[in-house]
């Protein structure tokens, strides 16, 4: 490596520490801003002045704001995001908790959104301009103009209440609670790990529903991302040059132009996958699915500060990260930046 | 992916030549005619031509009033009195969702007047003057563009209070970024034209550059990249009121009717399914829009 | 390509057999709620009816009110009690023969422990003693143990001993925790409340197995139970917020126990043989408040306008059934001293006329407060059209418990719908107290936890009688006082106007045998039998 390369390196990362100080002081400022009274949370409603004042005090409250910022940024600094009200435990256990149920939600989702998005988006070019293509435009533009909370009610009525073949609210059925071994917190592979084949289709059955539904809008975004990238290498010489040759239109498509888009889409997979824990928040409402999102959501309702600043805070972390990341295999894999 | 939309236009900045500046009213009707000649676009057209007349002209198309209650005849199916039924207090599906069309359009339109300028500004001054005005500005649109836009909107909505203005307020908070990037992207490639390079020698001011020139010429890809933003706003919008965040009771946002309706979903379908099918053309109708005029303003993005 | 199409129809063949499968295991009890209101499950800090409902199973009582007729009181942890002859204090002999979950045996101590714990941590369940004037200074020399056994609990003032029998009954601070146990995890003296937050130290015909907060708790029987062993193996509850959801799964037998279902979804169900709706009374009563701080309502005019134009019939029909019945005064239903129903009512032209002589004859602008859930914003919808038709033009603020009543306590607010007065124990002071009481109506007193105070109405002569009432200890005497509250309070026009009392409904499946839902929260599951299908 050069030296401006590791001075570029260096300059990245002082960007990322920057980014990471606006966003502790912009989960900070929410925090402080929410209108909902976090003492009031913990007491009741009921609860008589003498014992908020002491709750008041006990949560550092009564400290100026910027004393409280400091305490603040040196807390988070040091690991410590304090206990939720809501649960009563670390917020860092919390999350921890929550997560594999987000992952595993968004990770079906994603495949459901790679599976059809970008054969979708492949279709879409080799037929520019056919009925096929301005099909497959009507359909991504779908994908991303129906409310997802919407299409979750819906489904759940014709495939939980009507025709019964998903399941219904949660991860599981009830029955199987605690009737399998927890090894990773994803159900679908800690039910086959402990040989529970009736639990791993109740879990199969109920997360079928809400991840395709959380898919459909990665399916639009992946699809058109492909048809643009798609057409892109269609258009250049080496294409032209390969058909010339007499190469079949399936090797054209496949071998040459798609393995070209690989590197492309894969940062573009990265980014969708960011963009499903958005629509989890939404997806995990509906569902009544114990993620991430709706832990989010249970606190900003709550005011409980605790959990909402570090849940805030780590989905920026998040979405920092998989930017960094698609930047990162951009860099690495695409021919162009390597030569 | 708001980001990376961005970054793809950022890929493939607009050129000047895009039809607004010359014989503008011509030129307006020719890429209107070009605009309708697909059918998808013109589709988008039409839809939100709808969605401005049943605003405007919403108290003679509306068949009832959508607050007033009806306690004697709550939950009706949709018939010749009230064609897309009625909802838990007896209210009006129809006229509500008429009504709502107001809503909507405020909050669009709310929307739009502070992102686009605020964009604007900030993206042409920090592409234009770069160094650190251009660091400071582009490190705050990276804070705000590391958290997820609901996820956002949701905390300030949080922490200002549930109701339309607030909803707006975070809204635009979250949407500002990407068109400022966008603004920046473009400026950067118009800084060195001769176009501006004649202004500079012949003394323009730098305010004069940027507003007379440098924001015009960003102006095309600006108003595709808001148009597509509308149908974002709009699901937002949706979002929030779904979650009891956005419009208070009695206002007939279409979101809030859905998240009310969905206690009674499963014997009185319509009360669901009609605000939904609505928020879905409309915003698919700007989805079109969107589409159609990048086509139309930019060919080589397709 | 012919393999995997046939390992597909595989799938989906076992897919659709794992559907029809659905029926919850007899040795188990599986009940959805709404665990939002379970925030720690330390019975010196938990609120709400959902946490009562789960320590009652968790841990004991000194007594227990009868489910049916709750002025009956039942041995429970003691087996004897008496009433000094000065009416000053009450000794309790208790059961020598329980053991905590621990291992560990219940003595006389635990039980002094656990109500000095309340008071001396000064958390939310504190303010209930408080009311009836024990601190955490005086605990001490009032709650004594007497024997290994015996102990006595001391009044600080001239009280009405059922009142004190009743808070041991029925508040969700006297459940007797184990003093050794929850001293071994204490943290910094906090009285094991970090740890009780997640954990149960207790006696009660459950154990406490999994908590995962805000998503389900797991109990499992307790054989060493002092009482009768339950039958039921394994409590499961969960977390569930969508009412829908609950009615489907209900309808399946996916589920046992519903409770917290919106009231669409129990109406469809009202047909459903199998299942059976079972509507509790609980004291709390449902009301629309308004603000004395606030000018215009300070008017008592405006505020008899306000009164006899809310639709109560319209609201108690389409609105409240299956939350609440119809109740206009601030005692309960079905105690001796609670009056007949004042039924108010104004036409458009009288309330137009007392706005008028108000000096608002074209009414005013104002703001109504709900929480933004079925029935208040419901009710806050049907207020709001009712007002507009005397000209009043108010905009609803929904939002959060926290939001609606943080702005109560705060005084911030113009007319609130709302619900409280505690109501637990069968006795006119548990909503009276709450409700009317205000001994300092001053900013500075905050007051927060009476009614009285946040509405800012103050009547003099009803603090006199409250306070008269609950020293006196003759039902007659004390019934009189209560009617004469009332009739003051309905001719004085408080700012408080119930208009019904809350109903607690639960859906049982009919595979469920004695699910009792008790009129207190407290609902025992220990004699709960599931039959097969």
């Amino acid at each position: 490596m050069t030296r401006s390369r590791y001075l570029g390196l260096l300059r990245k990362l002082g960007v990322i520490a920057i980014t990471l100080f606006g966003l502790l002081t912009m989960t900070f400022i929410i925090g402080r801003l929410m209108p909902i009274d976090p003492v009031l949370a913990v007491v009741g409603p009921d609860a008589d002045s003498s014992t908020y004042e002491q709750v008041f005090r006990e949560m550092g409250l009564d400290r100026p704001v910027w004393v409280q910022y400091q305490y603040y940024l040196q807390a988070m600094l040091s690991g410590d995001f304090g206990r939720a009200i809501l649960t009563g435990s670390p917020v860092v256990d919390d999350i921890l908790r929550v997560l594999p149920a987000t992952i595993e939600l968004a990770t079906v989702a994603i495949l459901v959104g790679v599976g059809l998005g970008i054969p979708l988006g492949v279709y879409a070019a080799t037929h520019r301009g056919r009925l096929g293509d301005h099909l497959t435009r009507l359909i991504t533009l779908f994908g991303y103009s129906t409310p997802v909370f919407w299409v979750g009610m819906v489904g759940l009525i014709v495939f939980y209440a009507w025709l019964n073949w998903a399941g219904a609210a949660g991860r599981i059925g009830f029955a199987y609670d605690g009737m399998f071994e927890s090894y990773t917190g994803f159900y679908l592979i800690d039910t086959l790990l402990s040989g529970n084949l009736e639990a791993f289709f109740s879990a199969l059955r109920h997360i079928a529903l809400p991840a395709l539904i959380l898919g459909l809008n990665s399916v639009s975004f992946l699809g058109r991302m492909t048809r643009s990238f798609m057409l892109e290498q269609l258009s250049q010489e080496y294409i032209k040059t390969a058909r010339v040759k007499g190469l079949s239109e399936r090797s054209v498509i496949w071998k040459h132009a798609f393995k070209n888009i690989r590197v492309q889409l894969l940062t573009i997979v990265a980014l969708a996958y960011g963009g499903l824990l958005e629509g989890a928040v939404l997806i995990e409402t509906v569902f009544a699915w114990p993620g991430f999102g709706q832990y989010l959501t249970d606190s900003l309702l709550m005011g409980d500060m605790n959990a909402v600043m570090a849940s805030v805070l780590f989905i920026g972390l998040v979405f920092v990260f998989l930017n960094l990341l698609s930047d990162v295999l951009y860099t690495l894999f695409d021919p162009r930046t390597r030569s | 992916m708001k980001n990376q939309q961005t970054l793809r236009h950022a890929d493939f900045p607009l050129s000047p030549r895009a039809g607004v500046m010359p014989g503008k009213g011509a030129a307006f009707l020719k890429s209107f005619r070009k605009l309708c000649r697909n059918p998808l676009s013109a589709s988008g057209v039409v839809i939100v031509a709808v969605l401005l007349i049943l605003a405007m002209a919403a108290p003679w198309i509306a068949t009832h009033d959508p607050l007033v209650q009806d306690l004697s005849r709550v939950l009706s199916a949709p018939s010749a009195a009230h064609w897309f039924g009625t909802d838990e207090y007896g209210r009006d599906i129809f006229s509500r969702i008429v009504y709502g069309s107001r809503v909507t359009l405020y909050i669009i339109f709310l929307v739009t007047i502070i992102v686009g300028p605020i964009g604007l500004l900030i993206g042409t001054v920090s592409g234009y003057f770069g160094g650190w005005v251009d660091s400071v500005f582009m490190r705050i649109t990276d804070i705000f563009i590391s958290f997820p836009s609901l996820v956002l909107a949701l905390a300030f909505v949080a922490a200002l209070g549930p109701g339309l203005e607030h909803a707006v307020i975070a809204i635009a908070l979250t949407s500002w970024p990407p068109v400022a990037r966008l603004a920046r992207a473009e400026t950067m490639t118009f800084r060195k034209s001769d176009y501006v390079v004649a202004a500079q020698l012949q003394g323009a001011s730098a305010a004069r550059i940027l507003f007379h020139y440098i924001a015009i010429m960003c102006l095309p890809s600006l108003i595709v990249r808001l148009t597509m933003n509308m149908a974002t706003v709009i699901l937002t919008a949706a979002a929030l009121g779904f979650l009891g965040l956005g419009a208070q009771p009695p206002l007939p946002e279409w979101g809030a009717m859905i998240s009310t309706g969905r206690s009674y979903m499963l014997e009185s379908w319509w009360l669901v399914a009609f605000p939904g099918a609505a928020i879905m053309l409309v915003s698919l109708a700007f989805n079109l829009l969107g589409d159609g005029l990048r086509d139309l303003l930019d060919p080589r993005t397709e | 390509m012919a393999l995997l199409k046939r390992c597909l129809i595989g799938l989906l063949g076992l897919w659709l057999t794992a559907s029809a499968s659905a029926n919850t295991p007899s040795d188990q009890l599986i009940i959805a709620l709404k665990m939002s209101n379970i925030l720690s499950l330390d019975p010196a800090a938990a609120t709400g009816n959902d946490i009562a409902f789960v320590n009652a199973n968790l841990y004991d009582t000194l007594i227990e009110l009868d489910v049916a007729d709750p002025t009956v009181i039942h041995p429970a942890l003691a087996t004897d009690w008496e009433v000094a002859d000065d009416s000053m204090a009450i000794t309790f002999t208790l059961r020598d023969d329980v053991e905590f979950h621990s291992g560990n045996p219940l003595t006389a101590a635990d039980v002094v422990w656990s109500i000095e714990r309340v008071l001396d941590l000064n958390l939310a369940l504190a303010t209930t003693w408080k009311a009836l004037g024990f601190t955490r200074e005086n605990v001490a020399q009032l709650v004594t143990q007497t024997g290994e056994h015996e102990l006595e609990i001391a009044f600080p003032r001239q009280l009405d001993p059922k009142l004190v029998m009743y808070t041991l009954a029925t508040s969700p601070s006297a459940f007797i925790l184990d003093q050794q146990e929850v001293m071994a995890h204490e943290h910094e003296g906090d009285w094991g409340n970090r740890w009780l937050t997640t954990n149960a130290a207790g006696s009660g015909a459950f154990v406490l197995g999994q908590w995962i907060p805000q998503d389900r708790i797991v109990m499992a029987k307790n054989d060493r139970y002092w009482g009768e062993t339950p039958v039921i193996e394994r409590v499961v509850m969960r977390n569930l917020k969508e009412s829908q959801t609950m009615r489907l799964m209900i309808e399946r037998g996916d589920l046992d126990v519903a409770i917290g279902m919106s009231v669409p979804d129990i109406r469809s169900l009202e047909n459903a043989e199998q299942l059976e709706i079972q509507t509790t009374q609980r004291g709390t009563l449902y009301y629309v408040a308004v603000s004395m701080n606030n000018d215009i309502l300070a008017d008592e005019r405006v505020r008899r306008a306000i009164r006899g134009t809310i639709n109560y019939a319209g609201i108690n029909d389409s609105i409240m059934p299956y939350y609440g019945i119809f109740h206009q005064r601030p005692v309960k239903l079905g105690l001796p001293a609670t009056l007949p129903e004042p039924m108010y009512s104004l036409t458009t032209e009288e309330a137009r006329a007392l706005m008028a002589e108000a000096g608002y004859p074209n009414g005013f602008t104002t703001t109504i407060r709900a929480l933004n859930e079925s029935p208040f914003i419901n009710v806050a919808i049907n207020l709001q059209s009712s007002l507009e038709r005397i000209g009043i033009n108010a905009e609803i603020l929904s939002g959060t418990g926290n939001q609606v009543y943080g702005a109560m306590r705060d005084r911030r607010f113009d007319i609130i719908v709302g619900r409280g007065g505690g109501g637990f124990a069968p006795h006119p002071d548990s909503n009276l107290t709450p409700l009317l009481l205000n001994p300092d109506n001053s900013d500075e007193a905050r007051l927060t936890n009476f009614q009285g105070w946040r509405t800012g109405y103050q009547n003099t002569r009803i603090n006199e009688l409250i306070t008269e009432a609950v020293a006196e200890a003759d039902s007659d005497v004390q019934n009189a006082l209560y009617a004469e509250v009332q009739s003051i309070y309905e001719e004085d026009v408080g700012a408080l106007f119930p208009f019904s009392q809350m109903i607690n409904t639960v859906v049982v499946g009919g595979q469920v045998e004695g699910y009792r839902d008790d009129p207190s929260a407290m609902t025992r599951l220990r004699s709960v039998t599931k039959t097969r299908e």
